[in-house]
């Protein structure tokens, strides 16, 4: 039977809606290329802990006007991938290994194969992958079968390496150098002063090669993967936390497990099983209990059971629903056996809410599940797999609502420091003043999040006005500055009461680290208006401004001791001349001494 | 000697030179008060009249406005005075040099002359500012101290003047030899005035209608001097008038624009500005305005631009000015706010050229000396 409606493969999706991930145009696309590959190798890097050298090069394949074909190449010093996962990791949307909840820069791991993506279908040139693993390095040339979310290798080569470990990615597509060199620059320039650890090497089409040199050794300590905060659960979500517990293994996995615990035979009759698995019931493991469970219950064997999907047990009539081999389903009553009747059940019916809640929930303890579930008015011993889908989603909103749960765990963060920011940001731009400040962890909506600001000003800056950085997880963001919340809280505070004007040369540096961070849109360049984090931002610019303040003030004072001692030597032997000549004299009047009196006099003015 | 010709009364006035002595003597005590203070290890202090706007009142006496007693004292101990206090006596030994050497200086010459002494001026209305000082230290005007604006005036007439200024003492010239008149200058102001047939003073607003009353022998006609005061006139020209005025016995008759602005060019004349409130010398109280009035502007049927809001503001200004509590000033104002329309001198060319010299002249001449 054919179906009326065609599934597409994630890859077509994307292809579909490349508009979406930021590959608009020729310019825009160029500048996204660079920036997933670079994001990339960074995550690759921070996860293992390596410091990393990042080498970006780009060259034009032909003279001539913009567009062009460009080979953007983006190599780093990571752990690679193994050889096997390469085709698979970097040729198929959406498999990676980032579906995790802490702290990344990119977010699914198919910015690089949207990269692959683009390239492929605006020049139909290979991707090039050369990764160095256990001292070989493998070459794949592949393209994408995007109809079928599938990688094509063209070639392979293997060869003995001298490098350790490394990922060499090398796209051609049709990008603007011209018209995307600025924003490039820009993002690589800014990359380096949130990655203050990293040697980055940009390498353009021109040959002008810029490089940032790293300042720490230290990385910042990596984010470690949490439970879900209750707060910032969705129903999809929670149904998906429920049936996870719920999930029935496949027989296959565990074959031979249950063989060898009962050794048993996959012929032997379902009383057979019964009998052998009572033997030994308190020392079976779970997974064996429930396989020989359903056959007994089932009264089949298990060859059968291999050969049977279960669709649902429903715990209310006791029957079991169940697709055979070949496709007929059927639904049968279950003969009530024990242990296994007991045993089948507890495991359909999962856990009680209370354990639920507790295992599967950061900062939720006994007595807080306790306390919410009176709150929500559910029995706490309810079963979670008797839930409806109403109380489902009542429940998840009563999650999302309940002010009593602790703050979430920021351990899945990864700020900069203050440390690293402050010493970054003088290294950049060289400032007479500049300091920085980490926010205490503070949550929006069950994420949790950090701010980091740093404010630089004058020294070698010499732009006046307030110029604003801004990054999320340790990324740049360099459009729509206009409609991201750091630029409303820079224009509600009141800068005059710091006697800051917005004609100083000023830097402003903002950070905010979040496992969700709350972009406006698709394209993540722009960060919403959420209370909490204006609150954190808005608290962390006015210590910074006082601190500037307290700056400028001495250096006010400072300047104005020196101006009180020169204005008396400045002033003074002039009037002492002009006197003396409408007076008509024969000498200077011995005006010296008033120098030194009138600076003591200002002094014990002040 | 002609009949009639008057004779400068200079006992009425300290004459050119001895104004100047007086000037030269006070910069001369101001800057022994100094030297000394300094030889003594004082610091030296002035006390100068406040400009204030709160220290500016109406003398009904005098009918001019006037400084009160409120007094700024500046002190060199004071680091945020010293700079102003050196650039005051600065301006002191500069000009005392110019009127000992006979020279003169524009407010702008002051403002660059001063980067040669090492003064720093941040702009000319600074250095503007501190002549305005030195005015009021030693209560006389610039023109004294031989500092005179970029903005001339002219006159013409039958007067014979003589030089005193360097170069050409004793030198004479009368004011009818030339039809476009003569700048009122440094050396015209410092003249002095030797004989006139002139019974009277005729100051008009403006270049045009001065030539036309030059070709039109208005000078013989009326026996009069004819000062262009080119606007607002310029002190040098008020203070020209005052003299013509004091050692000459002339009246003095206004003809500005049928606006508020013109009526306030006479009254500036008559009873001085706010601005200059710390000088006395500039003001022709018993100086007549003849027009052009509103009234006049009806009577003639001249024709009329509309008035613009600005216009409006000031002529309500002005209504509440202490110069302006007499009859005749508040009727005129309250008439302009009335009819929202003004006129020019030049508007009675509708009726021909020679209209305002045939007809309304002597008419409003009659009109000032009937009252």
């Amino acid at each position: 039977m054919s179906k009326a409606f065609s599934e597409i493969s994630p890859s077509e999706f994307f292809y579909r809606n490349r508009d979406l991930a930021g590959f608009t145009n020729p310019t825009r696309s160029l500048y996204m290329t660079v920036r997933e590959l670079v994001e990339n190798s960074l995550d690759a890097c921070d996860a293992e802990r390596i410091l990393p050298d990042i080498y970006i090069s780009i060259k034009a394949l032909s003279e001539g006007q913009d567009p062009k074909h460009y080979v953007v190449s983006v190599k780093d010093n990571g752990p690679s991938i193994a050889a096997e996962y390469i085709p698979k990791a970097l040729g198929k949307v959406l498999y990676g290994t980032k579906f995790t909840l802490k702290q990344a820069r990119g977010m699914f791991g198919l910015g690089a194969t949207m990269a692959i993506l683009y390239g492929q279908i605006t020049t139909n040139k290979p991707v090039k992958i050369v990764s160095a693993y256990d001292s070989k390095s493998y070459e794949y040339t592949m393209m994408l079968d995007i109809q079928h979310n599938r990688p094509v290798i063209l070639s392979k080569n293997e060869k003995v390496s001298n490098n350790s470990s490394g990922l060499d990615i090398e796209i051609t597509l049709e990008g603007d150098y011209s018209k995307a060199q600025q924003k490039i620059k820009e993002y690589v320039a800014q990359t380096a002063l949130i990655t203050p650890y990293a040697n980055i090497t940009f390498d353009d089409p021109f040959n002008n090669k810029i490089e940032y040199k790293r300042i720490t050794d230290e990385i910042p300590s990596p984010p470690i993967e949490v439970q879900p905060h209750p707060a910032g659960i969705d129903v999809e979500t929670l149904r998906r936390l429920i049936n996870k517990e719920l999930t029935l293994i496949s027989f296959s996995d565990v074959r031979d497990k249950v063989k060898k615990e009962l050794n048993a035979r996959t012929n032997q009759s379902a009383d057979t099983l019964a009998e052998l698995a009572r033997e030994k019931w308190d020392r079976l493991s779970r997974d064996v209990k429930l396989i020989t469970s359903l056959a007994v219950l089932l009264s089949i064997n298990l060859d059968e059971i291999d050969k049977i999907r279960i669709d649902k047990i429903n715990p209310n009539t006791d029957e079991a629903s169940y697709i055979t081999f070949d496709e007929r389903y059927l639904t049968v009553k279950l003969q009530k056996i024990e242990p296994f009747y007991k045993y089948l059940l507890s495991i359909v019916e999962g856990d009680t809410l209370l354990s639920f809640l507790v295992k599967n929930f950061q900062r939720v303890g006994e007595s807080t599940a306790r306390k919410f579930l009176e709150y929500v008015k559910f029995d706490e011993d309810k079963r979670i797999g008797t839930l409806t889908n109403d109380e489902i989603v009542r429940l998840t909103e009563a999650m999302q609502k309940y002010s009593e749960f602790l703050p979430p765990d920021a351990n899945c963060l990864s700020p900069l420091s203050a440390k690293f920011l402050e010493a970054s940001m003088e290294s950049m731009f060289k400032p007479e003043f500049v300091e920085a400040i980490q926010r205490p962890a503070s949550a929006y909506s069950g994420f949790p999040f950090i701010v980091e600001i740093g404010v630089a000003y004058g020294g070698e800056i010499k732009e006046e006005g307030i110029k604003l950085y801004r990054f999320a997880n340790r990324i740049p963001l360099l459009y729509d500055e206009g409609s991201d919340i750091s630029w409303k809280v820079i224009k509600e505070i009141d800068w005059k009461r710091y006697k800051i004007s917005f004609d100083m040369p000023l830097i402003i540096v903002t950070h905010i680290c979040s496992t969700k961070v709350p972009y406006k849109t698709v394209g993540k360049e722009y960060i919403a208006d959420r209370p909490e984090i204006e609150y954190e931002l808005k608290n962390g610019l006015r210590f910074l401004a006082r601190k500037l303040f307290l700056h400028l003030s001495k250096k006010k004072h400072a300047e104005m001791a020196s101006k009180r001692a020169n204005i008396y030597s400045r002033y003074l032997p002039l009037l002492a001349q002009f006197s003396k000549e409408l007076a008509n004299a024969s000498r200077l009047p011995k005006y010296e001494k008033l120098i030194r009196y009138g600076k003591r006099y200002e002094e014990e003015q002040e | 000697m002609v009949r009639g010709m008057k004779k400068s009364k200079s006992k009425d006035r300290e004459s050119t030179k001895i104004r100047k002595e007086r000037v030269k003597e006070l910069l001369t005590s101001l800057g022994i008060k100094i030297y000394n203070d300094l030889d003594n290890q004082i610091f030296p202090e002035l006390e100068i009249p406040s400009r204030s706007v709160s220290n500016i009142v109406y003398d009904k006496r005098l009918k001019q406005y006037i400084l009160g007693d409120a007094i700024i004292k500046r002190s060199s101990s004071n680091m945020r005075h010293l700079r102003s206090f050196t650039q005051l006596v600065w301006l002191a030994f500069f000009v005392n040099k110019l009127v000992n050497e006979g020279k003169t200086s524009t407010l702008r010459d002051i403002y660059y002359s001063s980067q040669a002494f090492n003064m720093d001026f941040e702009d000319q209305p600074e250095s503007d500012h501190i002549i305005t000082d030195l005015e009021a230290l030693i209560s006389f005007a610039r023109e004294d101290f031989n500092i005179y604006p970029e903005e001339r005036s002219s006159i013409f007439g039958d007067l014979t003047i003589e030089y005193t200024v360097r170069g050409y003492e004793g030198r004479r010239l009368n004011l009818a030899d030339h039809p476009d008149g003569y700048l009122i200058g440094p050396s015209l102001s410092s003249a002095e005035f030797i004989e006139t047939s002139a019974e009277m003073v005729l100051a008009v607003e403006k270049g045009g209608i001065f030539t036309r009353f030059v070709e039109e022998n208005v000078h013989k006609k009326f026996k009069a001097l004819i000062v262009d005061t080119a606007g607002q006139p310029p002190r040098a020209t008020r203070y020209l008038l005052k003299r013509l005025h004091d050692e000459l016995s002339l009246d003095v008759y206004i003809l500005a624009d049928g606006d508020v602005y013109g009526e306030h060019i006479a009254m500036v004349i008559k009873s001085g500005s706010a601005n200059a409130a710390h000088l006395r010398e500039l003001t022709v109280s018993d100086a007549k305005w003849i027009g052009v009035w509103a009234s006049d502007i009806q009577k003639y049927k001249l024709p009329t631009d509309p008035m613009t809001e600005a216009d409006i503001k000031r002529c309500y200004e002005l209504k509440n000015d202490p110069r302006y509590q007499l009859d005749i000033w508040q009727k005129e104002l309250d008439l302009f706010i009335k009819m929202k329309r003004k006129s020019e001198l030049e508007a009675f060319a509708k009726y021909g050229l020679t209209k305002i010299t045939d007809d309304y002249l002597p008419e409003k001449l009659k009109i000032a000396n009937s009252l």
